[in-house]
């Protein structure tokens, strides 16, 4: 009777196994050497919506360094409205795109959640208002303790442009931008099922059923819009990274650290592979790329976090100018954390209270001329625990 | 004794191979009878929601009848009193945008706001207008009454003025009487054709296909939610689709103390249909609750309900006047929309699922 149950048992566990593996069906879809997929002879591939984000970034961020900008220039150039001349570029102009209405914008994360997502889009708007009335003004003005203006890195380094508590606020904005436009629409809007799935994209993808006058199906485009925010201005077919200042650059930086090499690859490997899993329609390998995308780009943003706190560190006594051009980095990463997506629970790594107690301390009475590496060291032990690295593999 | 036990184990294998199971087909076969569902909706809610409508609006034009015959204060806070009766009963009408209400694309006379002051004045000073005119959906329906009774002076003597005294008191009084008279021609309409013979096409177009009855209503509700309700009411105004808050796009701008309560009024006739409770009345009849029920998703149907309760706790918590609200303390007002919101992937994604019907609109926010 035992052998019986026994044998029942081992029966019911064969069974257990057997319904949940289906990690074999992987092997039926196959990558491409590169990003290209073509359809009836002609490319299927269109991110050029995220390309002309990306382009508008670029100027927007060089603007944000130029004293002779008006603040209704620069949120023109953050809030772009199609027709207005708020760019250099004429096709940017036309554009009916606009960056700041895809910041903080995700289907997953804010579309019930616009009460936050305001708050955050605010804060680039404060950012872009504060550079205006606070920096601009003290161009030439010497920066010390409480007063903003200029400070130049040692040995007749750079100089940087910083608030009276020596914050960049155009390094807040850029490297803040990465997390809430990049990282949030990539990971948290364009990979998720909740995009890919929508209304009758499935059933569209199943049956070959394009987008109105397109060589695509509408979940073939969302992914490719995913790709795009990361190779939107980089060679699809061979990219070299450190494309655009925005994620592209990042990327590469992570690449070049030996710790961490690999992972551009690993990021290109699983958007090919996800793609080619559309085409098959294999929607069990596709989802399963588009979680190795989320953990690789959520780490990327953690891993620079890191990185700049500690070069902060080694600066901070010696060079002022240095040191906070490494917080100021530091300090736009860290709000980009709220945009990283943690595979196992769908959320962010950090609740966003932690991460908005992180950027108080750093701005805590004057802010980054009285930061200590004691706070330095505990931010970076605390982030490089939750998105699993150490801090002397990102520090270097 | 050992067969049992092997019973028991089969009993478990086949447990948990099933557990697999959640992405095929759930296994309860739909044998809801839609007609039911669509006769309800038909007798119960349509039918009274639109005699209802045109009884409020021939009872402002009676109230305005008496405050020209007696032109004061008293007689013209009866006709505001009576224009904010329809109004309330409008947000329940909007739900039926389905037979002759579509086909006199009833919301263009009914209410498109803002209302562009600019047109109502000019047609005023110029008397001849055409509500017809795709060039005056806004400015007509309540929110032209909205600015014509409540914002067209500085003070209530002022604006009782200008149907008295004002040089041009007779075109005021005539577009008040037009505005009135276009709606109520509009609800006429389609309170006739509710009871007479629509009701039957629409409860016998009971199949499920596109052009179905429940296919179309089901999504004219759930756009009246996303659209009328979360977008117009919360979403334009509190700024989720523009750079910064709009708050004179609420509803009922002019009169001030409304807007909050006219959302409240939505969102319980949202809640009325879809739990089948018949129109001013508590006895419950098939509905889209009692439909998902019956497909054993009881689950959802009470996060819907549940939803739409969360929804109505944080309206609640708002000031009655939205544009103050949105002025001072707009983070209130987005988690209000927030809760509404919840409610569209309920509705409209798995409530549309268990249904087996499509969406037939979608929002215009991709790249």
């Amino acid at each position: 009777m035992k052998k019986v149950i026994i044998a029942s048992l081992a029966l019911a566990s064969l069974s257990i196994v057997s319904c949940s593996d289906d990690d074999n069906i992987d092997s039926s879809v196959t990558a491409p050497q590169t990003y290209k997929f073509e359809r009836n002879g002609s490319t299927s591939v269109s991110y050029s919506g995220q390309t002309t984000r990306i382009k508008m970034g670029e100027e927007f961020i060089s603007a944000l360094m130029d004293p002779t900008k008006t603040e209704a220039e620069l949120d023109g150039m953050f809030a772009h409205v199609a027709g207005n001349n708020d760019f250099s570029d004429a096709t940017l102009n036309s554009s009916d795109k606009s960056i700041r209405s895809k910041t903080a914008a995700s289907r997953d994360y804010f579309s019930t959640n616009t009460a936050e997502a305001t708050t955050l889009k605010a804060k680039f708007d404060t950012w872009i208002a504060a550079q205006v009335s606070e920096v601009f003004p003290n161009w030439n003005t010497l920066a010390s303790e409480g007063v903003a203006g200029q400070i130049q890195e040692a040995g007749g380094g750079s100089t940087r442009y910083v608030s009276a508590k020596g914050l960049e606020y155009n390094q807040a904005i850029n490297k803040g931008l990465i997390g809430a436009l990049m990282v949030d629409q990539m990971l948290n809007n364009y990979l998720s099922t909740s995009v890919l799935d929508e209304v009758s994209n499935i059933a569209d993808n199943n049956s070959d059923v394009l987008a109105v006058d397109k060589n695509y199906t509408t979940m073939e485009h969302k992914w490719d819009e995913a790709f795009g925010y990361l190779y939107g201005t980089d060679d699809a077919e061979n990219p070299q990274y450190g494309a655009d200042s925005f994620l592209s650059k990042y990327v590469a930086r992570v690449e070049n650290d030996a710790d961490f090499a690999g992972i551009s690859k690993e990021i290109y490997d699983a958007f090919k592979l996800g793609r080619a899993a559309i085409v098959a329609k294999n929607y069990d390998v596709r989802n399963e790329q588009a979680d190795i995308i989320r953990n690789a780009v959520s780490k990327i943003i953690a891993i620079r976090v890191v990185y700049y706190l500690q070069q902060a560190k080694a600066s901070l006594a010696t060079d002022k100018a240095a040191a906070f051009h490494d917080l100021s980095e530091g300090f736009g990463f860290i709000q980009s954390l709220r945009f990283t997506r943690n595979t196992s629970t769908n959320t962010t790594h950090l609740p966003s209270a932690e991460i908005e107690g992180f950027l108080t301390t750093l701005m805590a009475n004057n802010g980054f001329w009285d930061v200590t590496t004691n706070t330095l060291d505990d931010i970076s032990t605390r982030i490089a625990n939750v998105y699993g690295f150490t801090v002397a593999e990102a520090a270097n | 004794m050992i067969k049992r036990y092997i019973a028991l184990l089969t009993v478990l294998i086949v447990a948990f191979s099933c557990s697999s199971s959640d992405n095929g087909p759930s296994g309860n076969t739909d044998n809801f009878d839609r007609s039911t569902l669509l006769a309800n909706i038909a007798d119960n809610m349509a039918k009274p929601v639109f005699a209802d409508l045109k009884a409020k609006l021939e009872d402002l034009k009676a109230k305005f009848d008496s405050f020209n015959t007696t032109p004061n204060t008293l007689t013209f806070s009866e006709v505001k009193t009576s224009w904010y009766e329809a109004y309330k009963v409008w947000q329940y009408a909007a739900i039926f945008e389905i037979g002759k209400a579509e086909e006199l694309q009833f919301v263009n006379h009914f209410n498109i706001y803002p209302v562009t002051v600019a047109d109502v004045d000019n047609n005023i000073a110029t008397g001849t207008y055409d509500l017809n005119s795709t060039n005056f959906h806004d400015a007509q329906g309540f929110p032209a009454l909205d600015y014509l009774f409540f914002g067209v002076a500085a003070t209530e003597a002022d604006i009782v003025a200008k149907y008295t005294t004002d040089a041009n008191a007779a075109n005021y009084r005539k577009y008040v009487y037009d505005v009135i008279a276009k709606m109520t021609d509009i609800a006429t309409q389609i309170s006739d054709d509710w009871n007479g013979s629509y009701r039957n096409d629409f409860v016998s177009n009971s199949g499920n296909t596109a052009t179905s009855a429940l296919n179309k209503f089901v999504n004219d509700f759930i756009f009246n939610y996303e659209k009328r309700l979360r977008a117009n009411k919360f979403g334009i105004p509190v700024g989720n689709f523009s750079t910064t808050p709009l708050p004179e796009k609420v509803e009922a701008f002019y009169a001030k103390q409304y807007s909050r309560d006219l959302a409240l009024e939505s969102l319980s006739a949202v809640n009325g249909v879809f739990s089948g409770r018949a129109y001013g009345g508590t006895t419950s009849g098939a509905s889209f609750q009692t439909y998902l029920n019956s497909l054993d998703k009881f689950n959802l149907a009470t996060s819907i309900t549940n939803q739409f309760e969360s929804a109505r706790t944080q309206i609640n918590s708002l000031s009655p006047n939205l544009y103050e609200q949105i002025n001072t303390n707009n983070q209130q007002a987005l988690m209000a929309y927030d809760e509404l919101q919840k409610a569209v992937v309920l509705l409209k994604v798995d409530m549309l699922q268990a249904f087996n019907i499509s969406v037939d609109f979608v929002d215009a926010d991709g790249d």
